[in-house]
Formats: structure tokens, sequence, C-alpha cells
């Protein structure tokens, strides 16, 4: 941020907003000051089976351990575990194990108590072909499944990657030999689906996951082709069909392109959100005959010069109003509720193009969030991360203080409500980053 | 922490018995719910399985924990034995062994096709028997004039033909 102005601490924001869910305004201030766990909350961890060492797994001679994930008392997820390689705001938090629970401390002080989530059994299984499914399935909190499309971003190879981004730089989880899919890992895929869908009461939603890819397939050098980003679409079709063998959902009366009714049948809705570039509507029939229920887009900066300066390659490829028209599409095709975008909050603040003021930037992000909803799309928000490995990290960019994101919160659900949209399926239980979800809690 | 008598304890471990939970909206609106599966844990406290995620118990219930509200359950046994506990949500499961125990439950009970949101913990703080006898006595003490006087605790003896009279 430019300006030099005094930011409110937790408990002045607090008071100022009495209305707004304490536990959310320290949840945010987790992901800003980040959290680091005492010899002790590690030892809480194991003994409560929410650790595991990754290392082996990933070939490291270094422990790499993966927590089971935090929460406070209400499920809400607390943020800002594993902030080593990350730029913050003042001091961290610390979690310790005091009289047998664990809590959430500032410096001495107890703030609030919390609890480890276990890490579910599939993190110990290995494929029949021997490939670990941690690596298969990249999330690694409760509820969700993700699954990794292709493990690269084009705009990263062009220098050309989103400037919050360390997509490229982080991952290693899920990084495969063959960047796309083969017929051994779509096999991988299969089998670890099935095998974590033993464990009962633990799945509600399937993310598929990418990098960028703007290339057509039969335009080889020449990426405006007929139609771009068909790289990228042939990927997550050839995961999809291999998900249509876990499901139950029937096959439905498919609908010619001109809307008349045809007498072939497609795939029925699987449970599966694509978080996808943005695809031409030749390329989202194709996702929504294969059986995608959801499409998430996301547009990232919702300033026009900001998203220029901020995300390069999606301004190259092929620009605001080609993304803005992509997601606009996907409502016509997906239905409403079915389509949703995300704002990396905080980016639009970054020095020297953003906005100076921090009520310019949430009229910015506000007019954009409104102009979605009056189109039938829902926006989340998440957090700016300054990690190692992009290039705001580089550049030393500042988080912007943690009233900014009480105010866009609000803001954001205001108009949840005025147009009466939801987005359940990024909603508080999947990964926690979406704070408008949590206040979405408040809606029957 | 508040501990619960035995009697309401075996009471609440009682498959049979009833088990409501009252909580209010934002304007202050009441909602009851009637809740199948109930148990009370180790600690002291309250944990019950919640079905849905969008259920107005539920939205209650997130409101009440995140501004100190309170929430109330009332447990009926098969005899008319009553009681409410009046508590405070203390934590909210949907992961975690807990959750699978009653998940699980929820299976046995309602098929491979049931739903389970989450379970919710209740720390009590106050309770109340609300039995009919046992409310009887006590308002009889504390507000005599309420007590209507044809009542046979009040009255020495009943009019044989009192009836009769009126029907003539
Ligand atoms: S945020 Fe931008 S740079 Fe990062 S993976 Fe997505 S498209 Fe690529």
């Amino acid at each position: 941020m430019n300006e030099v102005i005094h930011e409110l601490s937790f408990e002045e924001v607090a008071k100022k907003y009495p209305d707004f869910p304490r536990t959310v305004i320290r949840k945010i201030d987790t992901s800003l000051r980040g959290v680091i766990l005492t010899e002790k909350a590690l030892e809480g961890a194991k003994e409560e089976g929410a650790f595991y060492d990754v290392s082996h797994d990933l070939g490291r001679e270094t422990h790499k351990p993966v927590l089971g994930e935090v929460f406070f008392r209400d499920g809400t997820y607390l943020l800002g575990l594993n902030c080593e390689e990350s730029r913050l705001k003042g001091k961290p938090y610390f979690l310790d194990l005091i009289d047998g629970k664990l809590w959430l401390l500032d410096g001495e002080n107890l703030l609030e108590e919390v609890y480890f989530a276990p890490v579910p059994a599939f993190f110990r299984k290995k494929t029949s072909r021997g490939t670990p499914m941690i690596k298969v399935i990249s999330s690694k909190v409760p509820n969700r499944i993700s699954i990794n499309i292709f493990t690269y971003c084009q705009f990263f190879r062009e220098k050309l990657p989103c400037k919050y981004c360390s997509y490229m730089a982080n991952g290693s989880f899920s990084r495969r030999k063959d960047e796309i899919h083969t017929p051994e890992s779509l096999e991988d895929i299969y089998e670890t689906v099935n095998e974590i869908l033993e464990e009962e009461g633990k799945w509600t939603n399937i993310n598929l996951i990418s990098g960028s890819d703007p290339r057509g397939m039969h335009q080889s050098g020449a990426y405006r082709g007929n139609s771009p980003y068909e790289n990228e679409v042939n990927e997550y079709i050839k995961v999809l069909k291999t998900l249509q063998r876990c499901f139950a959902t029937q096959r439905i009366p498919a609908v010619n392109r001109n809307g008349s009714p045809s007498h072939q049948t497609v795939q029925g809705s699987l449970p599966v959100n694509a978080i996808a570039s943005a695809f031409p509507r030749e390329q989202q029939l194709r996702l929504k005959e294969a059986g995608l229920a959801v499409y998430i887009s996301n547009i990232e900066v919702w300033d026009k010069k900001l998203f220029e300066w901020i995300c390069p390659g999606k301004a190259k490829y092929f620009g605001r109003q080609y993304w803005i028209d992509s997601i606009l599409s996907a409502v016509e095709i997906f239905g409403r509720g079915n389509v949703s975008t995300q704002l990396v909050a905080g980016a639009e603040l970054a020095e020297p193009y953003g906005f100076k003021e921090m009520d310019e930037a949430l009229a910015s992000n506000l007019e954009g969030v409104e102009f979605f909803a009056r189109n039938g799309v829902y926006t989340t928000f998440c957090i700016l991360w300054v990690d190692r490995g992009s290039v705001f990290y580089r550049e030393k960019q500042k988080l912007p203080p943690l009233e900014y994101y009480v105010k866009l919160a609000q803001g954001i659900n205001k108009i949840r409500k005025k147009y009466n949209l939801n987005a359940s399926y990024s909603g508080y239980r999947g990964d926690g980053f979406h704070l408008d979800m949590d206040l979405a809690r408040l809606a029957p | 922490m508040f501990k619960l008598p035995k009697e309401v304890v075996d009471l609440i471990n009682d498959p049979e018995s009833i088990k409501i939970v009252a909580t209010a909206d934002e304007k202050g609106n009441p909602h009851c719910a009637v809740k199948d599966f109930f148990t009370l844990l180790e600690d002291g406290n309250l944990a019950f399985a919640e079905e849905f995620e969008g259920s107005q118990t539920n939205v209650n219930l997130v409101r009440a924990i995140w501004f100190a509200k309170n929430v109330e359950l009332t447990v009926r046994g098969k005899d008319g034995t009553t009681y409410q506990i009046k508590g405070k949500p203390y934590k909210y499961f949907y992961t975690g062994p807990l959750f699978e125990k009653f998940y699980l439950a929820a299976r046995e009970k309602w098929g491979p096709d049931s739903e389970l949101a989450g379970v919710w913990v209740i720390t009590p703080e106050e309770v109340k028997n609300e039995t009919y006898e046992v409310r009887k006595k006590e308002e009889d003490k504390k507000h005599p004039f309420f007590r209507h006087l044809d009542r046979s605790s009040v009255r020495r003896t009943k009019i044989q033909n009192s009836k009769s009279e009126i029907s003539n």
C-alpha cells in the first residue's frame, strides 16, 4: 500500500465492526501475520494423527511435514500455517498445547482454543502402480478432493505469470514426470478417488485445478486458433471421463448447439468444479457434456489497467474483455449459481500502480462483484499471499490492512444477499480461503 | 464446568427419550427441532448431530457461537420426566473422530444415502426440571394465588350434584 495510515489492530477492528464475527476477523489476521507451531503443538498434532511427513513420498531427504489443518471452535479454518516462505505483517501468532488443549496465542496471551483435524488415511497409501496417493490428490484439507490437471502454467514459461502467483515454485506434491495426463496417471486418479471414497463422511466436492495453457490443439505456435485453450480443456475432459467411472450419475438427453433436442445422451453432472482459464463457448460445451457441474474462472483483478499490469499472461491471452465474456458465456451453459470468479484481494493495492486509497480499491472491487452478480456470476475473494516464487515477493510488496478485508467481505456479502447468489462449492469447509463464504454460513 | 445430574445424563443417553433443540434467529424468532443423535461427552459437554448445513437450527447455532448466544435443549423421557438444559455452543465438527462416530451412526439408522452436516458440542450452563409434577409443586409454592380453587388439593370436598343443577 502506498499511503501511510494507522492500521487498526485486531481489537480495534473487532470493536469497530461488532456485527462481524470475531473468529473470522481472527482468521484474516492469522493469514496476514502467520502462525508458528511450538514443539509441543507439533507433538500434539502427531498424537492426534494430524501430522504426516511427506518427505519419503517426494523423495526428499529433509523432513516435509504436512498438517491436517487447524480449525477455530466453530469450524472456521485457521490460516497462516506454513508461513515460512511468505511475507507477513507484524509478529506471527503461535499454536501451543496448554493443559492438553490446543490454543492460539499472541505472545503470552491465550486467545482462542482451536483443534486439529487428522490427516486422511489415503496419505499413507499407494496406487497399484506404486504412486503415493498424496501425489495424485493435491488437496490436503478435509472435504475437498483437488486434482491437478497439469502441473505447469504456460504464462510462467513466457515470463508472464500473475504477479502474486507462486504456482510453479510451489505445488511440488503433485509434480508429475509427464506434464499432461497419460493412461497410467488417469488410472492412478481412478484408483485414488475410489480408494479415498472408502473413507466415509470425509469428502463433499472435487476441484480440478491447473495453470493456464492458451494453446489450441491444432494451432501449434499460433495461440489464437479457432479454439484457444483447447490443450487445457482436453486435459480436463480426460480427467472428467475418468471420474465418470467413479460416480453414479446418469447419462441425460443431449441438446443440440441450437437448443433443439438431440438423439444422443451426455454425461449428467458430476460433483466436480473446475478452476479453469477463460474458455471459449465451444470448449465450455465440451466440458458440460463431459459432466462438469461448476465452472470457476478467475478474473483476479477487476480494474482494467491493474488487470493488465498484474495478470500479463491473462491480458495477452486474450485480454480482460475476453475473460469477462467467457465467464458470462459460462452462465448460459452451466446455469446461474454454477459459475463463479475470484478476486485476489489486496493485489490491487500493490505498488507502484495500485490504488492509493483503500476506499478506491474497495469501490473498484465491489463494482466488479456487482457487475458479475447482475449477470448470475458469484465473486469470491481470497486474501493476498506474498509467497516466495512470486513477482510480488521479489518486489517486497506489502499486505493490506486487516480492516480492508473486513470491509470487502461485508460488501460482497451484501451483494450476495441482494442477488440471492451462493457458491457453496467454494464454501467455508472447502479450503477456508473465501471469507465471504464464512459469512454465508448465516444464510439458511 | 457445570455438571449435569445423573438423572439428566440417563435421560440423554436413553435412545427412546425425545430431544429438542431450541435456537433463535437474528430477530429473536424461536426455532425448535427434534434431534436423534445426542450424547454426553467425557468432558461434561453435550454433543448432537446436525443433519443439514443449511437448516435453520444450524444457521442459528453458527450465529450463537459467533455472538455468544444461548441455546436450549429439552429432553423428555417415556414417563414424562422432562429437563431443560441451557447452554452455549462450544464447538462444531465436520471432520475428525467425533464427527465420524455420529456419521456412521446416522448411516446405520438412515441407510447409505443419509446425510450429516456436522456435530455441535454444547456446554451446559443451567438445568431445570420441567416435569409436570415437579413444576406444579414449584408453582403452587411460588404463586399460590394462580391456582384454580377447584383443584382437589385446594378444596376440601366436592359438591356431588353441581352438574345436574346447571343442566336443570
Ligand atoms: S494465477 Fe496466473 S500465473 Fe498463476 S497459475 Fe493461474 S494463470 Fe498461471
